[in-house]
């Protein structure tokens, strides 16, 4: 087959229309149809799989006439890491489209809520699989418009407020990026991520520091970093709980990808080479800010009563890891040293974790009614499987192994550690963060501790119903194994060379 | 080869029929049964008459690519040719009249069903807008300032009837005040041109280009432009002339408003792109870019923060026409090949985008939606309606797939790269501030509870060229190649300018 790639975006693009129609008779149908149509998507991706892990440049590429123009066409591609990234893009898809089925029961206007989770998976895969900077950017900012209408339509206390913020604030950030690009353009004449990366070389070295600040300025506001990450812990809190996994687990890492992808991997090698000074300057900064925000998402999680906003600060904090480690990697010797491995695995394993945990917290607040997690206590009988979902994902989001994000943090810092020795600098960030590694097993086990252990304050509380548990027993599963084995997704990583 | 025949024909046609409408339908509304089918029928037949001398024109140049893209056609031979009128084909003046056609046939679509509806309808307002159509077209195919001068005043000045259409005080004043500006302007481009006709000697484009370049005072021809320009841009709305364009959009008619911001906002923008860039061309003739920067963010940085002031949904999507103006400026300040591609671009995106919003708020306004309050809820009950003017709101704010976005793209690249930077960053933070607004009134058409739950019966003939209009701006914002391969040409012509 010759056109994988543009299938799997095809296929939920024609899907929205018998999505809408399809709930418009039964929601349940239209939330499988949803989840049938990830699992396609599944399957033609990992037909991909061999071809990237065999071929000589480990990379899947399709390329479509669009605008010649303007320098763009319709370029899909995958590697090692954008692989990665889409199938479990893909997997918490299937999961949260499951997971509607009961969470979102007796609410109003599904149909136009499966039809806009299947226009936001075009957006979501989308970005992960093109090399296109224009479509790219149509991707990323296709995210943004369904998340809108999904929080606001369907969301908790005043949804509508959330999302503005939501919206105002990463499409403040698209537009920098959208200058980035338009730079990129006109510097290069060429939209390719790759073509572009050689072209920038000659580029007048100011005009490339421009471009590489105001995409990373554009990139981090999605990733929720400190101080851009205003808008986070209340469109995850108000957000129903499956578009909260989303949020937390793909949309921000997409932020992080984008980084890694045209930050650091398009613009970054031109600043390495005509100003070798600002480049190292420019990732102490991220490293910085990494630290920050990993500081500041940890501190406000352990203090914090409300079920969701507990678990939004922690997304924080993890993408300030992952900031960490993506200042890392360009300083390791070879290039394609831990810390990338490390980073990209801890967005996968973020991905997932976070996930299942917002699921969890979902089914807790559906089942339960209220939010503050004083007033709950000792759900662990009465709830077993949430109670081991929440458990197994917040343990995981702590750091502990064999939980799936140990393996990654732990990939992290031996990376942090070989960056010493190249760079002193390093030394008092890496100290740093290991505190913080502490201080997330500790917001972790408070938040198991108030909800599922102690005095049974509440009586009655029934276990979440059988979609609910499906959905968080799969990524249960995930979060399991990429915790022993997560050999399938660090062979795919480590095929990736950035140099 | 093109002879006067085939230039003039299109505009002899649509002026022609323009006064045989008059009778013809008021001859067809004595058939009571018929007369919807019957005025359906005559003006589809006008449009595709219309329609074919100006695909004949187009095919026949590109049949025939001569070394000197540009064709001068005058009226009559050499000796008193100076005085007589002149016409210009080029790729850019058929791409405008090929847009011109579409979008004028999309919108008086939309009217020939709007004015229906109101109590008296009047067949003079579907002559006037042909007759615009026509002037519009000659616009385009000007080849000398005084012909350019005519036509597009008989463009100009007969929009007041449009706007008048209504006959309440506030139209009456709305009109009162546009045409006073379009007088002061005219005067002004009267008084440039008899400047510049002094110095040269000559109105012909590039007869008068040839002899500006070789001048060497250049303080006669500095007063000259400041007359010229601002004429031009009174016309155009740029800040601070834009005061009569809310104005004249919220009192005329929907169907109006949508024909004006279609047509005659992007017939200004095209006449001072003509002007500017093709006539006064930097740096050769003149410096004008630095002073026209400013006034481009100006008249983004006014245009949004008025829009972001305004209660009356209608007024809102108003300001939001000055600032486009503002992002067209852009494009023009930057004058390179980017940004006239982002101009020719922007003239028919930002057209349709505006007659789009226009239509949608025309029903809605209908039913007594007017402020951003009433518009609480309206999303569940008029879906359809709300549909269009959401997915017209955020091609406006530039969010792909739609096609602002890609006009917007060329836009800010083309400040980029016309060392403009700065331009470019303004641009960009107005375009916050415009999603924000623009939002705002998303939030009150989704977000708020309506006073009253029950569904509103939408006009499903006013909904057909609305959705037209969609599908354009998703098609253009997904596959632009379509559009810009008819830019391209224009872009190709640009070195040639003598």
């Amino acid at each position: 087959m010759q056109n994988i790639l543009l299938l799997t975006l095809l296929l939920p693009t024609l899907a929205v229309l018998v999505v809408y129609l399809t709930g418009k008779k039964s929601a349940k149908t239209a939330a499988i149809l949803v989840a049938l149509i990830a699992l396609a998507d599944i399957a033609l991706l990992s037909t991909t799989v061999p071809v990237v892990l065999e071929s000589a440049e480990h990379k899947y590429v399709e390329s479509y006439y669009w605008i010649p123009v303007l320098g763009s066409s319709f370029t899909l591609f995958v590697d090692g890491i954008s692989l990665s990234m889409a199938i479990i893009t893909l997997i918490l898809i299937l999961v949260a489209a499951l997971f509607s089925v009961n969470y979102m029961q007796k609410k109003k206007g599904l149909a136009e809520y499966y039809a806009l989770l299947t226009l936001l998976f075009i957006g979501l895969v989308g970005v992960f699989i093109t090399s296109n900077l224009m479509l790219f950017y149509f991707c990323w900012e296709l995210m943004l418009v369904p998340s809108y209408f999904i929080i606001g339509g369907w969301g908790y206390k005043e949804p509508y407020r959330a999302a503005f913020k939501f919206f105002i604030f990463t499409h403040a950030g698209a537009v920098f990026v959208l200058l980035g690009i338009g730079a990129i353009f006109m510097v290069t004449g060429d939209l390719d991520m790759f073509q572009a990366q050689d072209l920038l070389m000659a580029a007048q070295p100011d005009l490339v520091k421009w471009i590489l600040l105001s995409l990373t300025a554009g990139f981090a506001v999605k990733m929720a970093v400190v101080p851009v990450h205003m808008w986070l812990p209340d469109a995850h809190s108000e957000a129903p709980a499956p578009m909260s996994a989303l949020l937390s687990g793909v949309i921000i890492g997409a932020g992080a990808y984008a980084i890694l992808r045209v930050s650091l991997g398009t613009v970054f090698p031109a600043v390495a080479v005509i100003a070798t000074d600002f480049g190292n300057q420019f990732l102490h900064g991220l490293a910085v800010f990494g630290v920050i925000s990993a500081f500041f998402g940890s501190l406000i999680a352990l203090v914090e009563n409300d079920i969701k906003r507990v678990i939004a600060y922690s997304s924080i904090a993890h993408m300030g890891y992952v900031l960490f480690g993506l200042s890392l990697f360009p300083f390791q010797e070879p290039v394609t040293g831990t810390a990338l491995t490390g980073t990209v695995l801890h967005l996968v394993n973020h991905s997932v974790s976070k996930g299942l945990l917002f699921l969890s917290a979902g089914a807790v607040m559906k089942q339960l009614g209220i939010r503050d997690i004083r007033e709950m206590g000792g759900l662990a009988g009465q709830m077993p499987v949430t109670a081991t979902a929440s458990t197994t994902s917040a343990l995981s989001i702590g750091g502990v192994p064999p939980f799936a994000c140990f393996i990654s943090e732990f990939l992290i810092f031996v990376g942090a550690f070989q960056t010493i020795n190249n760079d002193s600098f390093y030394l008092l960030p890496t100290a740093l963060m290991l505190v913080a590694t502490v201080l997330s097993l500790a917001y972790a086990l408070r938040y198991i501790r108030h909800i599922f252990l102690g005095p049974t304050k509440l009586k009655r509380a029934k276990d979440a119903p059988f979609f609910m548990k499906c959905a968080m027993t799969i990524l249960m599963v995930f979060v399991i194994v990429l915790g022993i084995w997560p050999a399938f997704f660090l062979d795919l990583i480590n095929t990736v060379s950035f140099v | 080869m093109i002879e006067i025949l085939d230039v003039s024909l299109p505009i002899i046609s649509f002026v022609l029929f323009s006064l045989l409408t008059i009778p013809v339908v008021k001859a067809m509304r004595k058939r009571k049964g018929m007369k919807t089918v019957l005025t359906l029928g005559w003006f589809s037949t006008v449009f595709i008459i219309a329609a074919i001398p100006i695909a004949n024109l187009a095919i026949k140049y590109y049949e025939h690519p001569s070394p000197q893209p540009f064709l001068n056609i005058t009226l009559t031979s050499e000796p008193l040719a100076i005085f007589s009128s002149t016409f210009m084909i080029d790729a850019m003046s058929i791409y405008m009249a090929i847009i011109f056609t579409i979008v004028g046939a999309v919108t008086f679509l939309y009217s020939i069903f709007y004015i229906n509806l109101s109590e008296r309808p009047s067949e003079r307002y579907y002559s006037v807008m042909l007759i615009i159509i026509g002037c519009i077209i000659g616009t385009a195919f000007s080849g000398d300032l005084l012909t350019l001068f005519i036509f597009w005043e008989a463009s100009a000045a007969g929009s007041s009837f449009l706007m008048l259409y209504r006959k309440t005080p506030s139209s009456l004043h709305a009109t009162l005040k546009y045409l006073v500006m379009i007088i002061i302007a005219s005067a002004f481009i009267v008084y440039g041109l008899s400047i510049v006709y002094g110095i040269t000697g000559t109105l012909n484009f590039w007869a008068v280009k040839q002899a500006l370049i070789a001048l060497e005072d250049k303080h006669l021809l500095v007063t000259a432009f400041i007359f010229i320009a601002a004429g031009y841009a009174i016309e155009a709305a740029v800040v601070p002339f834009h005061m009569w364009l809310p104005d004249a959009y919220t009192a005329a008619p929907a169907s109006s408003s949508a024909f004006l911001s279609a047509l005659i906002d992007q017939g200004s923008y095209y006449v001072l792109l003509r002007v500017l860039i093709y006539i006064l061309t930097p740096p050769t003739v003149l410096e004008w870019t630095v002073m026209l920067a400013v006034f481009s963010a100006l008249t983004m940085i006014v245009g949004n923060l008025l829009a972001l002031a305004q209660e009356n949904v209608k007024r809102l999507i108003a300001n939001v026409c000055i600032a486009d103006v503002g992002y067209n400026l852009v494009a023009i300040t930057s004058v390179t090949p980017l940004g006239i591609m982002g101009n020719l671009y922007f003239f028919l995106i930002g057209g349709i985008t505006t007659a789009l919003s226009f239509m949608a708020l025309g029903i809605l306004n209908r039913m007594g939606f007017e402020t951003l309050e009433d518009f609480s809820g309206v999303g569940r009950r008029m879906p359809f309606t709300s549909l269009a003017l959401l997915l017209g709101v955020f091609s406006f704010a530039g969010v792909p797939p739609l096609a602002g976005f890609i006009a917007k793209y060329l836009v800010f690249t083309s400040a980029i790269e016309a060392n403009l930077s700065w331009l470019a960053v303004i641009g960009v933070l107005t375009s916050i501030i415009q999603a924000a607004y623009l939002l705002r009134l998303i939030n009150y058409m989704y977000a708020k509870t309506p006073q009253e739950e029950t569904k509103i019966k939408e006009p499903k003939k006013l909904l057909v060229p609305i959705f037209i209009l969609v599908a354009a701006i998703i098609i253009l914002g997904v596959y632009p190649t379509i559009v810009l391969n008819l830019i391209e040409p224009v872009i190709q012509q640009l070195p040639f300018i003598p």
